[in-house]
């Protein structure tokens, strides 16, 4: 894409945005922000459970247990997270 | 529409209907800009992590044949995974009663 197009702004046409587009861009961005945390999530999640629950690639479908897998690595990914910061937090008392 | 040097009310309200048409505002450009690079990064992330496993689990052993359509059977495989992890996760998260400690 070409600046042209209006998609890179330079400093001077950011400084000049007022205060209403200001607050807009930052309820856009924070909104934005949450969402690519899940995506990141998502993405690691995807990377370790395939690794662990997928043994071979010789189908182009999940199969049940698969499927299964996939759904528990997550689960017990996050029940392990809340653990250890339990833990962390009786650790700090 | 008669001549005139002078910036009338009608002559502005083209020209401002010309510039929406011609440029997105700076918000909504900024904005785009943002998506953009967000897809990019997220489309980037993808391959990565496709490339990593499907390579481990169709490509790794040197001393076997390789599988014509692993890879493209492991693509297909990876994205449904996906599906399925984000679809776990996000039920999760919205879960009242787990979301709080996560």
């Amino acid at each position: 894409m070409s600046p042209s197009n209006g998609k890179f702004l330079d400093s001077t046409e950011l400084s000049q945005l007022d205060d209403s587009s200001k607050n807009e861009m930052v309820t856009f961005l924070d909104n934005e922000t949450s969402k690519q945390k899940v995506q990141m999530s998502i993405h690691q999640f995807t990377n370790t459970c395939f690794r662990n629950c997928v043994a071979s690639a010789n189908s182009s479908s999940l199969s049940p247990q698969e499927e299964q897998c996939l759904a528990n690595c997550v689960n017990n990914f996050l029940d392990t997270k809340i653990r250890v910061v339990k833990g962390l937090q009786h650790v700090k008392e | 529409m008669v001549f005139s040097l002078g910036r009338s009310k009608e002559n502005d309200e083209i020209n401002n209907t010309a510039s929406i048409i011609s440029k997105p505002s700076p918000v909504e450009s900024l904005k785009n800009q943002v998506q953009q690079e967000l897809a990019l990064a997220n489309a980037t992330e993808l391959v990565n992590n496709i490339t990593d496993n499907c390579f481990q689990k169709c490509l790794s052993n040197p001393y076997s044949d390789p599988q014509p359509n692993c890879v493209d059977q492991c693509l297909n495989k990876y994205l449904k995974a996906w599906n399925t992890v984000s679809k776990t996760y996000i039920a999760r998260i919205q879960d009242p009663s787990t979301s709080g400690e996560i």
